[in-house]
């Protein structure tokens, strides 16, 4: 299988490990990443707001890139594959387009909305199939009791991003169970993870970070996984602000979705990135009788 | 029984402060076609096995509002969510009050709050002193011009995203998803004088808190999409004002920051939203995530192709042009 390979901004420099374990992953699945060194940031989400017109044009040149090669388009972020899919939406509107083509023209490209955009989780749970990939789990994640944290825009406006119930989904939780791990069921799981306040009210945002990482604590996780980096963010890279912020420990490790995977299907913890998280991960590697490494 | 009728096991969130010490779940099953609304379920309840039974309804056509609840942990109207789905999908349908508002008793949750946010932002039309009301007569508008409220009038002001909304529930400060889409509402008005000065207050008055993470979106029962309102809102602040908050500041730092190189330059954006003692306060927490990060402090490569991104900004991002 041949993508255009999105990994964003955030897995390109803080949340290089989410690129790295997506390498690693990939490979073994299969899946040959094309890469595109031209494509620009998704806007993810702040740039709709200073200047929505902008912001669907500056995606509809990187979804040009994916359509003149024929390729669908892989993203490993929730929020990108949230702001590819509404530029996607929103091209779909004459109003829009007379606006956002002139500016494309001006640059050579004219985009006709073909680009298919799909998060990593979607490809792997779909495209691959979990049959397939429990096939190929070689070290089985017994004994731990994965939340999966999905992240608002993989899953809504479900009207114009999502894949599946935005309510119920379920993909994240047959995966972690192919992988053998226990999923964790919790009402957090589809909740913000605080980010886009993080820089507005940093309080607010570890507050409701920390509700989440409680909440899955309470139904009984022993990690999280998350197929967002910005969510890998605000629970793991301010998790102690956020414990701060409620006044409790929550020690509460975050993979990020590839590196679960990864895990399960053999790799070690550095070829994953796992030293580069701020929360430490060896209570969970533990669990599956991995040495840790020390945060 | 007919095929249509099935077996519903419904768990009913029990409170009365009065004198109970903890809320409880309480199991009625009922025999009910599969098209009943989980209102009837309830009002036969109360009617048939359980008069002490609390919730507000009234007109049971998804017109009044009254009747939201959380029905298998989603804010909705009773009335409108028919049980045969939901026991097909969850095996059982749990129905508690609406979050974020104080239980009265059982389903009647304390309104004035939610009330309370939305008085705030002064949600009735501010007359525009150049361009009085006609006297004696209505003030029509034309047809382009109530397309400009999109999907604000449908609003029932049922509270559902209210119960719904983080910010909510974990900022007093935020105004709630409905009383900003209300708000956007009188901001498009073309009778209302008040335009500028919404738009400026709102700005500083929590607009900012909202997380976009759609949930108002999806618990709206009438498609309001307040999310999509609160976004337009953003624009329209931003456009009259410039950016004074620091959510502006965040979000027109981030569209000039990724203008440079095509990426995002996170260390950069830091200082765009910060002032220069606030953006000090972050340096522990920053050094902290660069020990373990380092990529964070040299700021990201230059796309291939930057020109092109460039040239979109020059074509798309005119300050003086307003959305």
């Amino acid at each position: 299988m041949k993508l255009a390979y999105y990994p964003g901004c955030v897995a390109q420099e803080s949340g290089r490990e989410l690129d790295q374990s997506t390498r690693w992953v990939a490979q073994r699945l299969g899946i040959e990443l094309v890469e595109f060194p031209s494509f620009s940031c998704c806007g993810s989400g702040f740039v709709d707001e200073a200047n929505s017109t902008l912001n669907v044009a500056l995606n509809a040149r990187n979804l040009s890139l994916a359509e003149k090669a024929g390729l669908d388009l892989l993203t490993i972020c929730s929020t990108c594959q949230g702001m590819l899919s509404l530029a996607n939406h929103r091209l779909k509107d004459p109003a829009v387009r007379t606006r956002v083509d002139p500016a494309l023209a001006k640059i050579g490209v004219a985009y006709r909305g073909t680009t298919r955009v799909k998060h990593l989780l979607e490809v792997v749970t779909r495209d691959i199939g979990v049959e397939a990939v429990r096939a190929k789990v070689t070290r089985p994640l017994r004994g731990l009791k994965v939340g999966a944290f999905y992240g608002c825009h993989l899953l809504r406006p479900s009207g114009e991003v999502g894949t599946e119930s935005p309510e119920e989904p379920r993909s994240f939780e047959a995966l972690i169970e192919a992988l053998g791990a226990t999923p964790v069921l919790y009402r957090g799981r589809v909740m913000c993870c605080g980010f886009p306040i993080l820089f507005v009210r940093e309080g607010t945002a570890n507050r409701i970070a920390a509700t989440q990482i409680d909440d899955a604590r309470a139904h009984g996780a022993d990690a999280l996984a998350t197929p967002c980096p910005l969510c890998h963010i605000s629970l793991d890279s301010f998790q102690n602000k956020a414990e701060k912020a409620v006044g409790h420990s929550l020690d509460m490790p975050i993979f990020h979705l590839p590196q679960l995977i990864g895990l399960a299907l053999g790799a070690t913890p550095e070829e994953l990135g796992l030293p580069r998280h701020l929360v430490a991960t060896d209570a969970a590697l533990a669990k599956i009788g991995q040495v840790g490494v020390p945060a | 029984m007919s095929a249509d009728v099935i077996s519903v096991p419904i768990d009913v969130y029990r409170f009365d402060p009065a004198q109970d010490r903890a809320p409880r779940y309480q199991r009625y099953t009922l025999d009910l076609p599969r098209h009943t609304p989980v209102l009837s379920a309830l009002l036969k309840i109360r009617t048939d096995l359980d008069p002490s039974l609390s919730l507000r309804y009234s007109c049971r056509s998804s017109i009044c509002g009254s009747c939201a609840m959380v029905i298998n942990s989603k804010s909705r109207l009773a009335c409108q969510t028919p049980v045969g789905p939901e026991v097909e999908r969850y095996g059982r349908i749990v129905i508690d009050p609406m979050r974020n508002l104080p239980v009265l008793r059982d389903l009647v949750v304390e309104m004035a709050p939610f009330w309370g946010r939305y008085r705030k932002l002064e949600p009735h039309l501010i007359p525009d002193p150049n361009h009085p009301m006609p006297e004696g007569r209505e003030n029509p508008m034309t047809p382009a011009e109530v397309e400009r409220f999109k999907t604000t009038p449908r609003c029932i002001a049922c509270g559902s995203c209210y119960s719904a909304c983080p910010a909510v529930e974990h900022d007093p400060e935020f105004p709630g998803p409905m009383a900003l889409a209300k708000l956007y509402r009188f901001v498009v008005d073309p009778r209302d004088g008040a335009h500028q000065d919404r738009l400026v207050r709102i700005q500083a008055e929590g607009l900012w808190l909202c997380l976009r993470c759609h949930l108002c979106t999806e618990s709206c029962p009438k498609e309001v999409a307040p999310s999509e309102r609160i976004r337009d809102l953003k624009e329209m602040a931003i456009a009259v004002q410039g950016a004074t908050e620091h959510g502006s500041r965040h979000a027109v730092g981030f569209k000039d920051n990724i203008r440079d190189r095509g990426l995002l330059n996170e260390l950069k954006l830091v200082r765009q939203t910060y002032n220069p003692l606030e953006a000090l306060a972050q340096l522990p927490q920053g050094l902290k995530i660069a020990r373990k990060k380092p990529e964070t402090l040299r700021g990201p490569r230059t796309i291939e192709g930057q020109a092109e991104v460039e040239a979109l900004y020059e074509a798309l991002d005119d300050p003086k042009e307003a959305p």
